[in-house]
């Protein structure tokens, strides 16, 4: 109102102070005793009065006339764009700044209408119902500018930087990765590789040019009392946007059934877009699209939260459902990694969610991603500890042919061995049930090797669950019949796992102290096995009497058989077994052959005058051969053998 | 008294809490009619307070092996499946009320052009505008995919043609999908599917508050859908197969049959939700765009005295709404969230109460 100049000269009080004097002036005209003097004065002054309101009127007509021109004129300026089928803001910036004029003038022409009070005036009226016919019609085609400027826009600012959703490492880990090497394994980790990368990104989702004429028909309508036809078009177009942003992550639309009752590899998929989305819907287009609306409608108080919630709503209630139904299901441990994730990528974002809706209508907002952050936290301590269950009671009916590697030690081994990358958060989340699970570990971690990281929640929780994966393996073991192989089995295991904590991010959180206890631990049963076996094997060879030359020839022949029997059940037998680590079989063969085959030499070398004997069914070179048949894995008899040794 | 009879009694006390809420909800005051959002809320409370005196009769002081056994192992992860499906009736029918809430914005601009003094030509166009996209916003059909069904008078809008599209695309990311090809109307039917009321020696024990809580259950989610516009409600069940001899049924019944004779009416007509408010905002906005279809300045003083007298009504609900829809959207999250806390419970009474597993 302060830049308006008033159309009309006359004002209001002028006519009320003219009128009521020409009241007072007839009033005085009536009495009775009036000198002549005071008669003229009086008669002058209603001549007076009565020329002045005339002028009045006049003026005021002529003051009408005005505004009718005016109004002519700006009713010109925009009657001429409604038949027009090109856009004003296409048109270009001189034609959008003299419209937006006109709409000004229409509205100053209103408001000065309206200043007057409401007498008789029939022009009055009628102007201004003319001029807010024309400001209606100015408003409509603003929001009809505005919406054809938001739309055509949004199509051209896709950003490119933003990877395809495809090109995210999305290996579910599963049962079938055990048999996957370790450098196999580490690629199907499943931590996104943009999370460090990926912090904010602010994009211009409107190129810049184009915020200064939307916010200038803003300005327009919000002072024309149509903000909400404004607010309308501007969250529709938004929205619309958005929602097109969204459907390009392609996250399915999942009921909570649907997502309770998904197996796993889709579902793994599922949380993988998930975390996926959340960073790219929160990280980059909210916080893109809260700056486009503070800029457009900063300076209009509570609209522009109001609008940027109505924007959001929909996308982030989405996500929020497909989190809720993912925290409410069934906590398998396989989930852990993807649990993780999503944990860890919400509880960066929830800072910026607390900033982007931090008034009042969007607490709901806040409250629910809290809760679900907790949801998640609570999802991942469950899962932990049903692995852990599931690790100690894994049952077997038989015996793990050959006495290799367990597939639950695979299993096991790799699956943990991806969890250091989650450290702080699995530290921070498992802290409540650290107490109970160090005392379990009974292996206290003190002296110069002891650190934080071997203290630490996770690192006792992962022995606590090696353990329990050793307390089974020793189960496990005694479903063989054979000691020897109870011992080779369990030698197996345990080197593999020795072998997996120093060989992968593990180590820190194992220690060299639970790594050298787990050496002794195999190295025990790997000389059990040799003693279990081939003591009472080589005590056959022994020298009853020593001191005394040489053996009789019955003695002998009865020695060599005895031996050659033994031989070769242990060799039948032990040929099928396994010992899937190179250097464990080479290590095993070596200490075997040290004692086997020096005391076969030895005994042979005792008794020379037999060595051409017949009953001789092997030599030393005969026996060191085929000790190296042993642990391939491959059964054989040793007719085999010596047919393939005679070739 | 042995726990026997406690029990037996704590059953006839949470029926005969049931049979009296259900009776209050049915007489409902002036202000709270029948599907109001008032009554909505009305209705949203008695099922929290029955849910939780059923949590209690099932779940406090009770060894969780008796829930396990015959019948409950089937009654108890039944019970459970039908929250799960509630669970996602109550999502679409929250971000239903996202769509009153449009039509509450809507109606705001129709308030805000008519009540003028003295009503110009430029009004009641205004008004118009606001008038087509709220009817057409009311009708919508709640399909995927469906364009505006409006009544499409002079629309005035359609001068540079991109602008229809654009609106009816504007509806349509209104609505919330919850999933593809995912029906309330189904959901609900899946819900009453398998629901028999014990019989003989059952339904003197457990299992009956649990077949009540079942009942209510669908009842509330079902009234919701026939309220709250959402996903897909074509074909909505009319009918509940709940035995009239139930004593704490009867309510229940009444109100169900009523809220379904509504429902068959409107079936015929093209679906806006049966909410109180939403179709008398109907009914009002239909009027008024009568009246400014023929409005010329200054108008009839007797056709303007009536508008504004309309105008004053629609002040009204729009009130209601603006308090009351909001405050919805959060009382069916609060129902959202103890269906869940509810579920959790009852699954870990089920597991605690199965043989440990080797």
């Amino acid at each position: 109102m302060d830049e308006c100049q008033s159309a009309i000269p006359a004002h209001d009080g002028d006519l009320h102070v003219v009128a009521a004097a020409h009241h007072i002036v007839k009033a005085l005209g009536t009495t009775k005793n009036l000198s002549d003097d005071l008669r003229k004065i009086l008669i002058d002054l209603d001549a007076h009065l009565s020329l002045i309101t005339s002028n009045i009127d006049s003026k005021g007509g002529k003051g009408f006339v005005e505004v009718e021109e005016r109004l002519k004129r700006v009713e010109r300026k925009i009657v001429i764009w409604e038949s027009d089928r090109i856009m004003i803001w296409d048109s270009g910036p001189k034609e959008a700044s003299d419209y937006l004029e006109a709409v000004d003038e229409v509205q100053t022409l209103i408001d000065s209408l309206r200043g007057l009070s409401m007498n008789e005036n029939q022009k009055q009226k009628e102007l201004l119902h003319r001029a807010s016919s024309l400001l209606q019609m100015a408003m409509s085609r603003l929001e009809e500018e505005l919406i054809h400027m938001l739309v055509k826009h949004k199509q051209q600012s896709e950003p490119t930087y933003i990877p395809s959703p495809s090109s995210q490492r999305n290996v579910v880990y599963n049962e079938s990765v055990v048999s996957l090497d370790n450098e196999s394994a580490k690629e199907a980790s499943s931590k996104n590789s943009c999370s460090d990368e990926c912090g904010e990104y602010i994009v211009d989702l409107v190129p810049e040019h184009v915020i200064p004429d939307i916010k200038s028909i803003a300005k327009v309508m919000f002072a024309s009392d149509y903000s909400q036809e404004f607010c309308e078009a501007f969250i529709g177009a938004r929205k619309e946007a958005l929602e097109q942003h969204f459907d390009i992550l392609e996250n399915g639309k999942l009921s909570i059934e649907d997502v309770l009752k998904m197996e796993w590899c889709s579902l793994s998929t599922e949380m993988n877009k998930w975390t996926w989305s959340m960073k790219i819907i929160f990280g980059v287009y909210l916080m893109s699209e809260k700056r486009l609306c503070d800029q457009v409608l900063g300076e209009f108080g509570s609209v522009n939260s109001f609008c940027f919630l109505e924007i959001a709503k929909t996308t982030i209630l989405c996500l929020l459902n497909f989190g809720e139904a993912i925290a409410m299901g069934p906590q398998e441990p396989e989930k852990l990694l993807r649990l993780l994730d999503m944990y860890e990528t919400l509880a960066d974002l929830v800072i910026d969610i607390d900033a982007l809706f931090s008034e009042d209508g969007g607490s709901f907002v806040r409250l629910e991603f809290h809760k679900l952050l907790e949801g998640l936290a609570d999802s991942i301590k469950a899962a932990f500890n049903v692995f852990g269950v599931a690790v100690s009671s894994n049952g077997s009916l038989y015996p793990f042919p050959g006495g290799g590697v367990h597939p639950l030690s695979k299993y096991v081994m790799n699956y943990i061995s991806m969890f250091p990358e989650y450290c702080s958060t699995l530290n921070l989340l498992l802290e409540d049930q650290h107490s109970d699970v160090a005392s379990l570990v009974s292996e206290p971690q003190c002296g110069p090797t002891a650190s934080l990281s071997t203290s630490c929640p996770m690192a006792c929780h992962l022995r606590s669950i090696t353990s329990s994966l050793e307390s089974n393996l020793h189960k496990k073991s005694k479903l063989y019949k054979d000691e020897a192989l109870q011992h080779i089995f369990l030698m197996n295991n345990l080197h593999y796992m020795v072998q997996k904590v120093k060989g992968s991010e593990l180590r820190p959180f194992f220690g060299d102290e639970w790594i050298r206890k787990h050496n002794a631990k195999f190295q025990q049963h790997e000389m059990n096995y040799e003693r279990v076996t081939w003591s009472s094997v080589v005590l056959l060879l022994k020298d009853d009497n020593p001191g005394s030359s040489s053996l009789s020839k019955s003695a002998f022949k009865e020695k060599c058989k005895g031996f050659s029997v033994a031989f070769e059940e242990v060799y039948k037998n032990q040929t099928s077994w396994c010992i899937p680590d190179p250097q464990l079989r080479e290590d095993l063969r070596i200490s075997t052959s040290l004692k086997v085959v020096h005391a076969y030499r030895t005994f042979l070398g005792r008794n020379p005058a037999h060595v051409d004997d017949k009953c001789i069914k092997h030599t030393v070179e005969d026996v060191e051969k085929l000790l190296l048949d042993l642990f391939e894995g491959s059964p054989r008899s040793l007719r085999n053998s010596r047919r393939m040794m005679k070739t | 008294m042995d726990t026997q009879e406690q029990e037996l009694e704590d059953i006839e006390l949470f029926q005969k809490h049931v049979s009296d809420r259900f009776t209050e909800l049915s007489s409902p005051p002036e202000d709270d009619a029948l599907l109001s959002v008032s009554w909505l809320h009305s209705l949203l409370d008695v099922f929290l307070c029955c849910e939780a005196e059923f949590e209690a009769i099932l779940i406090m002081d009770r060894d969780p092996s008796q829930l396990s056994k015959p019948p409950f192992d089937r009654l108890i992860p039944e019970f459970i499946e039908r929250a799960v499906k509630a669970l996602d009736i109550c999502n679409a029918v929250a971000n239903g009320v996202d769509s009153v809430r449009h039509c509450q914005k809507l109606s705001e601009i129709v308030i805000s052009a008519l009540d003028q003094n003295p009503l110009g030509d430029g009004h009641a166009k205004r008004a118009k505008k606001a008038l087509l996209m709220l009817l057409s916003a009311m009708n919508l059909d709640d399909k995927e995919g469906t364009h505006v069904k409006a009544t499409e008078r002079s629309w005035s809008f359609g001068r540079r043609g991109v602008n229809k599209e654009q609106i009816a695309g504007h509806f349509r990311s209104l609505s919330w999908q919850v999933a593809k090809n995912w029906s309330s109307a189904k959901q609900i039917q899946s819900m009453i599917y398998n629901l028999v009321a014990p019989r003989g020696a059952e339904a003197s024990g457990l299992p009956s508050p649990i077949y009540t809580m079942n009942v209510i259950m669908i009842f509330v989610m079902w009234a919701l859908v026939a309220a709250i516009p959402c996903q897909e409600r074509n074909g909505l069940p009319t009918h509940f197969p709940v035995p009239k001899q139930l004593n704490w049924a009867h309510s229940l019944i009444g109100l169900q049959e009523k809220i379904a004779d509504e429902w068959k009416k409107k079936e015929k007509k093209g679906m806006s939700g049966l909410l109180d408010e939403l179709q008398k905002m109907e009914k009002l906005a239909q009027s008024l765009i009568d009246f400014t279809d023929s409005f010329h300045f200054p108008g009839d003083a007797e056709k303007v005295k009536e508008a504004a007298a309309n105008v004053s009504e629609l002040k009204e609900i729009f009130g209601r709404m603006d308090q009351g829809l909001t405050p919805l959207q959060m009382h069916i999250r609060e129902v959202f969230h103890r269906i869940v806390r509810s579920r959790t419970e009852f699954l870990d009474v089920l597991e605690k109460g199965s043989a440990p597993v080797l």
